[in-house]
């Protein structure tokens, strides 16, 4: 009996111990990440939103909701006045100390690990429905929304593949050199997932990149955030910008504008983005 | 050094009404935040658990080191502004603040994730901060020879060019970072009093204290100073010990306070200014008074930061600029006039 | 016992300043350093004043050489007055004078300080200033105010038999004539209580009428020290003025035009 308990017990902590434990109580959510609300509203569970953080701007009626503030700058005393039972948040949440202290008054706050992969998008979901008890839920939802869509974008991508395509996204054209997607950045992620080949993709993060760089990088294709276009004007002001001009994606019209959380946020969304994308590319 | 006895009346009257001030803007942003206590509550020990955490653990902290950092760069301005004989001299001019930042960001974007993790990582930042401002004021030392003789405009020459290597390096530092590093140093170098623990709160009480305590006696040699400095010599004032106690302990005060809070500007160079209009230029009366006023703003103006937009956080080095700026604008004009 | 220099080297930057300089200053009486601009007198002062280390030479107050004098302990000995900066903050007359003070807040009685003040201003002739803003007077009524200073800082209790020295570096440049003869009576009164006083002078009259003893400088050397008989002779002055002097007696009269 001891021995089998034992068992038991060794098979369920290991199922827990991938960090996504079901929380005590998840009647009161507080939500730090765009992503993980919209992934909420997709579970249909939206109700148990108390209040999220300024990312969080899908859906639309989501911004009604008491607002947090940057996800990054967190008020310890702000967040607990809320009386959420559970705080989730995208592993940017902090700062550390806030967040320290969180904890140490006993509430639940869990930091959901983020994958920029399809598979990410999916494993997201599945460790946050996990946390709140809807696991069945998001087994029918992911079966019957998401692998479709996942097997579609497969087809695309390989299709992009094929043709080696060089993509560029950028960030913002604020200050003169547009600010461009490395390595190891969400960006990256996303152009993974469309099929595409990262331009320049010489460099790790976000950074400002050089007008000659972009010319020798010659990237067939720009995705940009549609508020890092508004920042600057309208496309046919960015198709003069002189570090764009003579490339490739503007001569050939291949630039692309979307919402940046739909892009990079990869909640659900980043997954139609993405095919939505991969299919205009491989026209 | 107060003949004049209703002179001397009148400061101690305005000096008692800013230590009520002070006390006052404790006892109530103590008492309130975006979560909801009752106080009476707590001393009747009728509240739950939860309420009597947020007031002793998230609260009580921030007061008091909004308060410790308001009076540290209050007094430090006044004695800067007095050593220098500058009225827009400010605890940043002589580079404090930069080298804290300095070791800030070094620590913010280079150290290693397990040095963050173990259990000196909170102490990191602030021990980081410190030796920033410490390796400054050496630095500065070493270029003065020890403060010596050159006078106190080398001294502000020193400090301008330590700032700018300190900004360049900054920049180098912000450069490489991360997206995640840079975001952090960006949030700290707008300046925040949240997430302090108890744990930080009592080093920095003794070394705030324990340098404000040492700067304290030099109030009759600042006012021997204005007279210039070799008067001051003629007069009996060891001059560069002077320059060396205020300067030490400016450091020590400022930069154990930027390291806990980041920076928070305008504080240093506003606070004498409002002291010296309220009850005189002595510094007997003007370093208590600047202290006690720089206490009671920070204090409050932590409890708008993190009142205006709750559930979210305003950074308090935005409240302290908003404020500052005008105000600081005024003083010019003020100058221009000759009323000083 | 005085202040006094002994052979005194003063270079700075390879440029010699003064040269084997020895002069001392006696309690009660009134010296005058006189001599044409860059002469050395304002260095001069300033040695015995201890701003500046010569760079040969010692300089003893009562006859302890004053590089084993803590800072403060000079104080207790002299008192200086010379071209002052402007106040950058708004003090008061009384503030100021009050700078002068020497003995802290521990007083023999409670009243010492304010007894001091009130008489030292009114000797000095600056009560009618009140308690006015420093900032607003005129310059030659700042000067009197830190004259006051000056003095406030020799002050000691009725009891003390300590010999005190005024240093006074063209003290009355800048006043109107009213306050040039009562500053000089002023001075006049503190070396018949016994003070010592040295005082830098461009009027070669003056120091005829008002000094005791001359001593008459020149390209970092002492021409010549004694009394303004001895001192003032027509050839003498002419050669180191570079400017034809003449003399007349009863009084002592110097002349330049």
């Amino acid at each position: 009996m001891k021995y089998l308990l034992l068992v038991i017990g060794l098979a369920i902590s290991a199922q827990n111990a991938d960090g996504c434990s079901p929380a005590k109580d998840s009647t009161r959510i507080a939500v730090g990440g765009g992503s993980i609300t919209e992934i909420l509203y997709f579970l249909g569970v939206e109700k148990k939103i108390v209040a999220l953080d300024i990312t969080s701007n899908y859906p639309p009626k989501a911004k009604s909701l008491p607002s947090i503030g940057y996800v990054r700058n967190l008020s310890a005393e702000g967040i607990l006045s809320l009386r959420p039972t559970l705080i989730l948040g995208e592993d940017d949440i902090g700062p550390s100390e806030v967040v320290s202290q969180i904890k140490s008054m006993g509430i639940d706050l869990v930091v959901i690990e983020e994958e920029h992969s399809a598979d990410g998008i999916v494993k997201k979901i599945q460790c946050i429905a996990k946390i709140i008890d809807k696991k069945s839920v998001a087994k029918e939802i992911i079966d019957q929304q998401l692998i479709p869509t996942i097997k579609r974008l497969e087809i695309q991508a390989k299709k992009v593949n094929a043709r080696q395509t060089s993509i560029m996204f950028i960030l913002s054209m604020q200050g003169g050199s547009p600010i461009v997607a490395g390595k190891n950045v969400s960006a990256d992620g996303l152009i993974t997932m469309i099929g595409g080949t990262n331009s320049p993709g010489n460099f790790s993060g976000w950074k400002p990149v050089s007008t000659e760089a972009i010319i020798t990088a010659s990237p067939e294709v720009i995705l940009i955030s549609a508020r890092g276009l508004s920042g600057f004007g309208s496309i046919e002001e960015l198709k003069l910008h002189p570090a764009l001009k003579f490339t490739p994606a503007v001569k050939n019209q291949k630039i692309f504008v979307m919402d940046g959380m739909e892009m990079l946020g990869f909640g659900p969304r980043t997954l139609d983005a993405a095919l939505s994308l991969a299919e205009k590319i491989s026209l | 050094m107060f003949t004049n006895t209703l002179g001397y009346t009148k400061q101690s009257l305005i000096l008692f009404l800013l230590i009520i001030l002070a006390v006052f803007s404790a006892i109530v942003a103590s008492t309130n935040g975006s979560f909801e206590v009752s106080v009476v509550n707590l001393i009747r020990g009728s509240a739950t658990d939860l309420q009597s955490l947020v007031i002793m653990q998230i609260r009580l902290p921030r007061v008091i080191l909004s308060a410790l950092v308001g009076a540290s760069l209050g007094l430090s301005g006044a004695a800067l502004q007095g050593l220098f004989r500058n009225p827009l001299a400010d605890p940043g001019l002589i580079g404090v603040s930069a080298g804290a930042a300095l070791g800030a960001a070094i620590v913010i974007i280079i150290s290693p994730a397990f040095l963050i993790d173990s259990s000196i990582g909170p102490f990191l930042l602030p021990l980081a901060g410190i030796s920033g401002a410490a390796g400054v004021i050496f630095f500065l030392y070493l270029l003065t020879k020890g403060f010596g003789h050159q006078g106190v405009t080398y001294m502000l020459l020193v400090g301008i060019a330590v700032n700018a290597i300190a900004g360049v390096a900054i920049g180098i530092l912000t450069y490489i970072s991360s997206d995640a590093e840079l975001r952090t140093l960006t949030f700290w170098t707008m300046g925040s009093f949240g997430g302090v623990t108890w744990n930080l709160l009592t080093p920095a009480i003794v070394v705030i204290l324990g340098a404000m305590l040492y700067m304290a006696p030099a109030y009759r040699a600042l006012d021997l100073v204005q007279l210039g400095e070799v008067e001051a010599y003629r007069l009996g004032v060891d001059v560069k010990g002077l320059k060396y106690r205020v300067i030490m302990s400016a450091a020590a005060a400022v930069g154990a306070s930027v390291a806990l809070s980041g920076m928070i500007g305008f504080v240093g160079l506003v606070v004498p200014h409002v002291a010296r209009m309220l009850g005189g230029v002595s510094h007997r009366y003007l370093l208590p008074a600047s202290a006690t006023l720089g206490a009671a703003l920070m204090i409050s103006a932590d409890m708008l930061a993190r009142m205006v937009v709750q559930p979210a956080e305003l950074p308090i080095g935005l409240i302290t600029s908003a404020i500052g700026s005008p105000f600081f604008l005024w003083l010019i004009f003020r100058m221009k006039q000759n009323v000083y | 016992m005085s202040i006094k220099s002994e052979a005194v080297d003063v270079s700075i930057n390879h440029v010699k300043l003064l040269q084997q300089l020895s002069v001392e200053l006696l309690p009660g009486e009134v010296v005058a350093l006189v001599g044409p601009n860059g002469a050395g007198k304002s260095t001069l002062l300033r040695v015995l004043a201890g701003d500046i280390t010569p760079t040969r030479g010692n300089v003893f107050y009562e006859r302890q050489n004053i590089a084993n004098l803590c800072i403060l302990q000079r104080a207790h000995y002299r008192s200086v007055m010379s071209q002052s900066q402007p106040m950058i903050y708004d003090y008061s007359v009384r503030d100021i004078v009050s700078m002068g003070w020497l003995h802290g807040d521990n007083e023999v009685h409670e009243n010492t300080l304010e007894l001091a003040l009130q008489k030292t201003i009114k000797k000095c002739n600056i009560d009618h200033l009140g308690n006015r803003r420093f900032n607003t007077l005129s310059g030659g009524e700042q000067k009197r105010v830190h004259f006051a200073r000056a003095l406030l800082q020799l002050w000691l209790p009725d009891s003390s038999s300590k010999h005190r020295y005024l240093l006074l570096d063209e003290p009355l440049a800048n006043l109107d004539m009213t306050h040039e003869i009562s500053m000089l009576g002023v001075i006049k009164q503190c070396a018949e209580e016994g003070i010592g006083v040295l005082i830098v002078l461009h009027d070669l009259n003056l120091a005829a009428k008002f000094a005791d003893k001359i001593v008459l400088c020149d390209q970092g050397k002492v021409v010549s020290q004694g009394t303004p008989e001895q001192v003032f002779d027509s050839e003498v002055l002419t050669s180191v003025y570079g400017v034809t002097i003449t003399l007349s007696q009863n009084p002592l009269t110097i002349s330049y035009y």
